[in-house]
Parts: C-alpha cells; sequence; structure tokens
C-alpha cells in the first residue's frame, strides 16, 4: 500500500464517521426544509408537492393571494428576535465576563466547584426553572413583596410578561453557554502579561484593552455565537415569560407548525433564522482569520 | 387548547422520547390524551380489572397531536381528539374502525354528542366528554361579571386579564361579539373579528393556559379558561368563579379514538368498552368536573356538579353555544389574524 492511500484510508476512518453523521443529521434535515419551504401547505399539515415561491414572498414582498399575503410584520417580528438576542448575548456577557475571571483566580477546589455550580441548573428541567421565574416576577411574586415589604415601591412593578423579563429569562438559561467558552479563554490568560503592561506603564484601563481583550476575544465572540443562536430561535422564554405577546420568530415558527398547519411557511421562516445564522458564522470566521493576522 | 390543569411543553419531549420505546406486548396500552384529562382513579380501576398496563403521554393541542401521529409517532394506541380533529384524522385514515357503536352498552350514549361527519355510526370512535369555554374570575377584583363585554370593561378599567393561547378560541371571541358564526371562513368576518380583539387588549397580560393560579392568586382579575375551572371554584368557592358568557361561547367535546397503527388494537378496544360503563364515566366527572355523554352516568356524579349550570347548562344556554368545525385551506386567515394580535401591543 502506497504512502498516500495509507494516509488517504486513515483520515476516511478519522474523518469519515463524523461526516456521515454530519450529512445525515444535519444536512438532511437541512435539505427538507429547503425543499419544503417551496412546496404549499398539506390541507392537514404536511406539504403538497406543488411549487410555490410564496412563502418567501410573505415574508418579502410580492405575495397577495387569500391565504398568502405579505405582511411587514414578520420581518418586525424577525428584527425583534435579532434585538432581543443581542441584548441577550450582551447582558449574559457583562455577568458572565468578570464571573468567569473571578472563578479563573480562585483555588482550584473552590474554582471546580464554581464551574459545577454554574452548570448546574441543566440537571433541572428548563420549564421548571422558567415557571420558578414565573412566580418571582408576578405582581404578587417574591420579587415585588420583597420591594414592596422593604418600602422600595408602593405598587407591584410589571415585570412579568414584558421585554424585561424575556431578556432575563434568556440570560438565565444561556449564562452557561456564554460562561464556558469565556472562562476557557480567560483561564489561559498569562497574568505576566498583565504585569508586564503595567510594568511598561500603561492604566489600567489600557491594559484591559490592549492586552486581556485581544487575548480573551476568542472566548467573547464563541460565546456571543453560541448564545446568539439558541436566542434567536428560541420559543419557550418569550412562550413562557412573555405571556406569548413577546412573539419571537421561533414562536412564529412553532405556530406554523403546531398550530397551523403551515408547514412550508414554517420551513420558509426558518430559513431566514438559517440565513441570519450563516452571515453571523461567515463574520465571525472572518474575524478569527482576521485575529490570527 | 386545554383541558383542565397546567400544560407543560415537557409533554413535547417526553412524547417524542417515548414513543419508539412504547411496547407494543400485550398487556399494554399506551394513551395519547390532553394533559390532565383523565382521572387517574379511572386507569387503575382499568388495569385492575383487566390487568392490562397503562402508560400516558400528554399533548397541548389537536394540532400539536396531529403533528406527531403524522411526523410518524407510533405507539400510542388511543388519542383524545375534539370532534373537527376526529374529522380530519378519518380522512387522513389515522384512525382503526372498531365498531364500539354497535358494543353492548353503546345505547348509554346519547345520540346527540355523536357529533363527527364522517363517523355518524360511531364505527371508529366513542363521544368522550364535553364543555365549554368561559371566563373565570377573581370575586374580589372582577365583582359581578356576565360575559365577555364586563370582561374586557375589566382591562379598560385598568384590571388585568388573559386571554387562551388559541387562535381558533381567541378569534372566536371577536366573532362571537360581532354576531358572526365560529367557523367563519369569510376574511372580511375573521378580519373584524380579530379588530374587535385588537381594541380590547387594554389589559391582556398575556395569552395563556397557566391562568387559574393567577386568578386565585389576584395578580390577574379574569381569565379566559375552560369550564375545568369549576375544579379549582370547589376549591376556592369564596375566592374565584367561572360563568359562560351571556353573549355565548364557545363548546368543546372530545373523543376516544384507536389509531390505525395501534400496537394494542384489542386492548384499546377493551377500553373503550370499559369507559361505556356509566359508573366507569361517572367517575372520571367527579374529578374532572366536565359534561359525558353517557346518560345513566349523569345520575351518578355528585350533586353539586349536576346541577352546577356552567357544567350542564340549561338548553337556553346550550344553544348559544358554538362548536368548532375544520376549516380546512381557510385556516391560514386566522393564522394570519392570529399573528396580528399577537404583535398588536
Amino acid at each position: 500500500m502506497s504512502l498516500a492511500r495509507r494516509k488517504f484510508l486513515q483520515l476516511l476512518g478519522l474523518l469519515g464517521g463524523p461526516t456521515l453523521f454530519l450529512l445525515v443529521f444535519f444536512f438532511g434535515p437541512l435539505l427538507i426544509m429547503v425543499v419544503y419551504s417551496f412546496l404549499t401547505p398539506g390541507l392537514y399539515g404536511g406539504v403538497d408537492w406543488i411549487f410555490s415561491h410564496l412563502n418567501y414572498g410573505r415574508i418579502l414582498g410580492w405575495a397577495d393571494t387569500r391565504y398568502e399575503k405579505f405582511d411587514p410584520v414578520f420581518l418586525s417580528i424577525f428584527g425583534r428576535s435579532l434585538r432581543l438576542a443581542a441584548l441577550t448575548v450582551i447582558t449574559s456577557l457583562l455577568i458572565s465576563y468578570p464571573a468567569a475571571f473571578w472563578i479563573s483566580r480562585m483555588t482550584p477546589g473552590r474554582r471546580d466547584f464554581a464551574i459545577f455550580l454554574v452548570t448546574l441548573p441543566f440537571f433541572v428541567s428548563l420549564i421548571v426553572r422558567l415557571f420558578a421565574w414565573v412566580l418571582i416576577l408576578r405582581p404578587t411574586g417574591f420579587l415585588n413583596q420583597g420591594l414592596m415589604g422593604v418600602g422600595l415601591t408602593a405598587q407591584p412593578i410589571e415585570f412579568l410578561y414584558t421585554d424585561f423579563a424575556v431578556i432575563l429569562g434568556m440570560t438565565y438559561v444561556f449564562i452557561p453557554f456564554m460562561f464556558l467558552p469565556l472562562y476557557g479563554s480567560i483561564e489561559k490568560l498569562d497574568i505576566a502579561q498583565i504585569e508586564a503592561s503595567a510594568d511598561l506603564g500603561a492604566t489600567r484601563f489600557q491594559t484591559f484593552r490592549k492586552v486581556v481583550l485581544p487575548a480573551t476575544m476568542p472566548g467573547i465572540i464563541g460565546g456571543a455565537i453560541i448564545t446568539f443562536i439558541p436566542a434567536l430561535g428560541n420559543f419557550i422564554v418569550p412562550s413562557v415569560l412573555g405571556g406569548a405577546k413577546v412573539l419571537m420568530i421561533g414562536n412564529l415558527i412553532e405556530q406554523q407548525f403546531l398550530s397551523a398547519r403551515n408547514w412550508p411557511f414554517g420551513s420558509a421562516l426558518a430559513m431566514l433564522v438559517m440565513t441570519a445564522v450563516l452571515v453571523l458564522l461567515v463574520v465571525q470566521l472572518r474575524l478569527a482569520r482576521h485575529g490570527e493576522h | 387548547m386545554k383541558r383542565t390543569m397546567t400544560r407543560t411543553r415537557l409533554s413535547l419531549t417526553t412524547a417524542l422520547i417515548a414513543a419508539p420505546f412504547a411496547a407494543s406486548a400485550e398487556g399494554q396500552l399506551s394513551l395519547y390524551n390532553w394533559g390532565d384529562y383523565i382521572n387517574p382513579a379511572v386507569l387503575e380501576a382499568f388495569t385492575e380489572e383487566t390487568g392490562i398496563e397503562v402508560t400516558m403521554d400528554t399533548y397541548g393541542s389537536n394540532e400539536e397531536m396531529l403533528a406527531k401521529i403524522q411526523a410518524g409517532a407510533t405507539g400510542y394506541d388511543i388519542v383524545f381528539p375534539s370532534v373537527h380533529m376526529h374529522d380530519i384524522m378519518f380522512q387522513l385514515g389515522l384512525l382503526a374502525k372498531t365498531d364500539i357503536g354497535s358494543a353492548e352498552g353503546f345505547d348509554n350514549i346519547d345520540p346527540q354528542f355523536i357529533r363527527a361527519k364522517t363517523d355518524p355510526e360511531a364505527e371508529y370512535c366513542l363521544p368522550y366528554a364535553w364543555g365549554n369555554v368561559g371566563i373565570v374570575y377573581n370575586k374580589d377584583l372582577a365583582g359581578d361579571i356576565k360575559g365577555w363585554e364586563d370582561f374586557f370593561a375589566l382591562g379598560e378599567a385598568g384590571q388585568k386579564i388573559t386571554l387562551l393561547d388559541d387562535l381558533r378560541e381567541t378569534i372566536g371571541i371577536g366573532l362571537i361579539m360581532n354576531g358572526n358564526s365560529v367557523n367563519s371562513t369569510d376574511p372580511a368576518e375573521v378580519e373584524a373579528a380579530a379588530d374587535y380583539v385588537i381594541s380590547h387588549l387594554d389589559g391582556v397580560t398575556a395569552f395563556t393556559y397557566d391562568s387559574v393560579p393567577q386568578v386565585i392568586s389576584g395578580d390577574v382579575a379574569a381569565a379566559h379558561w375552560y369550564v375545568g375551572a369549576n375544579l379549582f371554584v370547589s376549591e376556592n368557592p369564596d375566592t374565584i368563579g367561572y360563568i359562560i358568557p351571556e353573549e355565548g361561547a364557545t363548546i368543546y367535546q372530545e373523543d376516544i379514538c384507536v389509531l390505525e397503527s395501534a400496537p394494542n388494537k384489542e386492548n384499546a378496544i377493551k377500553f373503550m368498552k370499559f369507559y361505556l360503563k356509566p359508573e366507569i364515566a361517572a367517575l372520571n366527572v367527579e374529578q374532572q368536573m366536565n359534561g359525558t355523554p353517557n346518560v345513566p352516568a349523569q345520575a351518578m356524579i355528585p350533586e353539586a356538579i349536576a346541577t352546577n349550570l356552567t357544567i350542564y347548562p340549561e338548553q337556553e344556554v346550550m344553544d348559544k353555544l358554538q362548536i368548532f368545525e375544520d376549516l380546512g385551506r381557510d385556516l391560514q386567515l386566522y393564522n394570519s389574524e392570529w399573528t396580528r394580535i399577537k404583535t398588536a401591543q
């Protein structure tokens, strides 16, 4: 067996499994979505195999039939989802960044325990945790009782069923996603570099901006992406904490599949999300390459 | 849509995970039902009598159940579709013939409840339970309300109210208030109904099923909810009440159907026959507090339920209640208007 051939077989052995996995479980469903998004909805769910571009027309502006009408509301829901997901990324970054710093400077025993605490919520069902937030946020809930009890407010404040509740809920859910990549890059940060920067006369802010921030940027970008993507498509948090009034694109897609029996339109909306995510990943790739030079 | 207690989306996950592993061995029966829509004592009694083990997964809406079954979820024997979904599932060939209509004891069933157009002889499904969708309210906050007008007036007066997160029920209120059929397929009527709801969104804090605890705690003054609220009214008679709105409301009915793909068809038919027994139907009503089509059972249910006019309304009120029919393609009219309602605030 020639060396080249052996190398090829080795590669095939190593990469064949994952590639096949990706093809079957990622590109397969994706392809189904692409195809469905160009079909006509079946009367009782599913699809009829008749080509239609109107699913995109409803979103982007050229559909005008009895059932398929262009409505700018779809794009505005998408815009709102982008905004809420971005705010979620920012708040979870603001919380996770200092926390990761603090935890990375702990003694090893305490550090492991702290990381365990960060991942602890995964052990309890998401639904249960979100309903716990309902109990905290509602007008007669713990938060309002507490605020009124210490005399900070006279009336209950509307926390539940607002954008605030949705961002709070998503931040709460996605903090571990942000924290872990951040922690990975912050832990690797070389203290000697910070000391050197200080020795060379940089202010604390300069050190942070020129040394710490660039060194931890891969963690920030990684965490931001891995938080943004599921936040963008999330439908459980807006449904439980937003009272289904803070409609996000995920809720709209769920509605098409589970109550409106319009799978093709749901697929078209999903493609919209997918496109946004792909654009984001390309930007990240560019940024990462840029960082290497 | 859901029927009695707190809906949980866990059902979605458990159903997806559990379905492929559901056993098909003898002595098993797998139900796929609405959340909290059967008295567990009924299932225990069935197991005791027949030795058949019963497992159950739950869903939150007819459409969710249909989507799951269409997507190929197998392992379920019995589903509990609403009448219009019973028709749809029949047309899709998803239901198995059971000949329950000619079974011994079927004459217990009041014929007016054999509602499905596709199944006039009850050759497939057994009428299970029925009820109405009205308003549950907090007595201190809402006072003595009579109907939808009072309900929305609470919102205008600065109180909080909630609507169901269900496109047909909620647009249905608008149709009722405009004097149209809840099965309207006229785009102008559906749009006008959505406009009615949108113009009364003051005070609507959420579209949710999780409203009764909030009505009890006083977080919400009144909520669009199911007759099953009577269960909570009986526990908190001084705090909350339930009414059928005087302007009209919707009625629902579910049927017990056996799936064509059922792994345990014989056991499923045994369960249907078991449920024909008046004492079993009565046992279910005792906990569910809804209507049963089983006539002799009505004489066995607790007095408080039998005489509750919101559960067993007088004929005059019954005549104002409308049942949903399948709209086919025209459901899409509601779909678009529903998005408009949900983004109006």
